[in-house]
């Protein structure tokens, strides 16, 4: 292709990696963020669609995904039982802490198993429940993925070394559980718990359950919700998550604008003669700003290829170290898209005016 | 016989800081088509201001330029581009070729820039590119890069790419600055060929006489006028 925008990009090939690599970059920043968090609501949504309890009842603000708060005197699970339409009450602490390999969240949950097994039917595939302080018990994936099992053991709350008891399936909230009394040594909140899981019995309406326990003078002042609400309910659970990529959408469109806008600004530099002669020759302002304009968006498009590209394999890498999901979604690759491509033809909008205003005779003369 | 451009009194001041350089002080010229004038004069006369200006890359403090019919002083930035690009065809001592391009993506991007389309058309004036880069032994030089030619070569290039869509003038500034005096000849008398072939009406600023004795016609300036005006050396 005999073309003055093909033959510059050619010309500099440094420099067209280095700006494709900006522009890839702010997309990749898009898409393994929302990748990320979407794989996250998905598994939390997933593990917690396994929940047998209809009810969930917690302290206001006790049930948020990352507070780690043990609020709830354990007691109201006999009050709990007390009401009518109620099977089963199953206290339950839950510990979100920052990810021992560097990022995401991980949580562990204190529960007493047999409670807890047979309400969400849970079964061990391997070992046996956890009873002393410093045992847990894992779900199969996490067995998978950090290629452990039982006689195994994993590091929680800061390095303290938990022996691996038992494999439970199928997931369901934490991956790693504890007995209830040992996650109370370790928290030092004895009596205490998150929240508390209610079953109803068969064949009764929860809604109706719920309605009862708010209206139970010995429960007043709690927070009573239905399992299916709070699953929906999860990606608005992170705060300020949607903030957050939107920000993050933002600075990437500012990355690919910025390093794009340089790019083109040192090639207008450098060709400058080259543009007087275009206007000696009788092109237009729009004519030269459409050369610049398309060279952009050829760098914009190939750095939006190496961003996709670059945001799979990473995904793919990062799952396979740190069990991270990446679940990647048509509507933000379309924004990303949007970004790479139009972050880059907005940057080069600067250069590429400058260089269409450019007086003739001086550009000429340059050097 | 058509007159192609109308010059009269012609002035250009230069700002520099607050001091006022008058590099053109009342310049008239009148040219016929199919003339051939060479510009002499010492260095900082006014020859390239006033091949500039001629040319619509400067405007004039003062007077009047019409070329072709169309009056330029009175000229909006985009329309002396635009009438540049209709009529006018330059070539510079630095042949100021597209870098990244062939000898033929020179000419074609210049056909396409007169085509006026942003891109797409245009180079479909193929019979035009070939006859004149045969006149212009250019041929097996077509595909090869600026870097790739001397200067000679590249001079004619340049000299193609001027006149392939037949401008109404080609304005050159000094176009055998840069060469020996070997390719110096080459490239005059392709000038003198096309002026011939193709009755091209052509301005060259020169400081050699030799080649100013090429042209039908010779003017003398001096500190921003011309002082010899109109007599000329009939060689
Ligand atoms: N952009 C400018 N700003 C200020 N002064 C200028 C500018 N361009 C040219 N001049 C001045 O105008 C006068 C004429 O310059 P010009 O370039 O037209 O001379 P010239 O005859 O082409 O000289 P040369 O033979 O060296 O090319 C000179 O005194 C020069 O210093
Ligand atoms: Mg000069």
């Amino acid at each position: 292709m005999e073309s003055l925008v093909a033959n510059n990009i050619r010309q500099r090939p440094l420099r067209a990696l280095v700006s494709i690599a900006g522009v890839a970059l702010g997309v990749c920043l898009v898409m393994l963020f929302t990748g990320l968090s979407r794989g996250m609501s998905n598994d939390l949504q997933r593990r917690s669609s396994n929940l047998r309890a209809e009810i969930i009842f917690t302290r206001p603000g006790g049930m948020e995904l990352t507070t780690s708060t043990a609020n709830l005197s354990t007691k109201y699970a006999d009050e709990l039982l007390k009401v009518e339409g109620v099977a089963q009450a199953v206290p339950i602490i839950r510990y979100v802490f920052q990810g021992g390999r560097g990022f995401g969240f991980e949580q562990v949950e204190g529960v007493d198993w047999d409670a807890f097994a047979a309400m969400n039917e849970m079964r061990l595939v391997d070992g046996r429940a956890p009873s002393a302080v410093d045992e847990i018990v894992i779900d199969e994936t996490k067995a998978r993925n950090g290629n452990t099992g039982v006689g195994g053991s994993l590091a929680l709350f800061g390095g303290k070394p938990y022996r691996i008891v038992g494999v439970y399936a199928p997931e369901s909230g934490a991956r790693v559980k504890m007995s209830l009394a040992a996650m109370q040594d370790a928290l030092e909140a004895p009596g205490k718990c998150s929240y508390i899981l209610v079953k109803t019995r068969d064949g009764i309406d929860p809604l109706a359950v719920v309605r009862r326990i708010e209206s139970q003078p010995s429960t007043q002042g709690n927070k009573i919700q239905l399992t299916r609400d709070i699953i929906t309910n999860i990606e608005k659970t992170i705060p300020y998550l949607g903030v957050f990529l939107r920000a993050l959408v933002g600075l990437s469109a500012v990355v690919s604008g910025l390093v794009v806008m340089l790019a083109m600004y040192t090639t207008i530099t450098e060709r400058t003669r080259e543009i007087g002669m275009l206007k000696a020759l009788g092109a237009s302002r729009g004519y030269i700003v459409s050369v610049i304009e398309r060279e952009a968006f050829v760098i914009s498009l190939l750095g939006l290829v190496a961003g996709f590209a670059v945001s799979f394999v990473a995904g793919y890498l990062i799952n396979r170290a740190y069990g991270l999901l990446f679940e990647y979604g048509w509507r933000w690759a379309l924004v990303a898209a949007a970004i790479g491509v139009g972050g880059g033809v907005l940057g080069a909008l600067y250069p590429a005016v400058r260089a269409a205003n450019l007086d003739p005779v001086n550009a000429l003369a340059h050097e | 016989m058509k007159t192609i451009l109308q010059a009269e009194n012609v002035e250009k001041v230069y700002r520099v800081g607050s001091v006022d350089v008058a590099a053109l002080r009342g310049v008239s010229l009148d040219l016929e088509e199919g003339e051939f004038l060479a510009i002499m004069g010492p260095s900082g006369c006014g020859k390239s201001t006033l091949l500039h200006l001629l040319g619509g890359l400067l405007t004039p403090s003062g007077g009047r330029i019409v070329l072709d019919g169309e009056d330029m002083t009175a000229a909006s930035d985009a329309k002396r581009t635009d009438i540049r690009r209709r009529k006018i065809g330059f070539v510079f001592q630095r042949f100021n070729l597209f870098p990244t391009l062939t000898a033929e993506g020179n000419l074609r991007l210049a056909e396409r820039i007169h085509a006026g389309g942003a891109g797409g058309a245009g180079g479909n004036n193929s019979e035009r590119r070939r006859e004149v880069l045969s006149l212009l032994k250019l041929e097996d030089k077509m595909h090869h890069k600026p870097l790739e030619l001397s200067g000679g070569e590249q001079q004619r290039v340049a000299l193609a790419r001027a006149i392939v869509n037949r401008p109404a003038i080609i304005l050159a500034d000094e176009p055998t600055g840069n060469l020996d005096s070997e390719n110096s000849a080459i490239v005059l008398n392709m000038f003198q060929e096309m002026n011939y072939r193709f009755n091209q009406t052509i301005i060259m600023i020169t400081h050699n006489p030799e080649a100013a004795a090429m042209c039908r016609r010779i003017v003398q300036m001096r500190d921003g006028q011309i002082v010899a005006p109109n007599t000329g050396l009939q060689v």
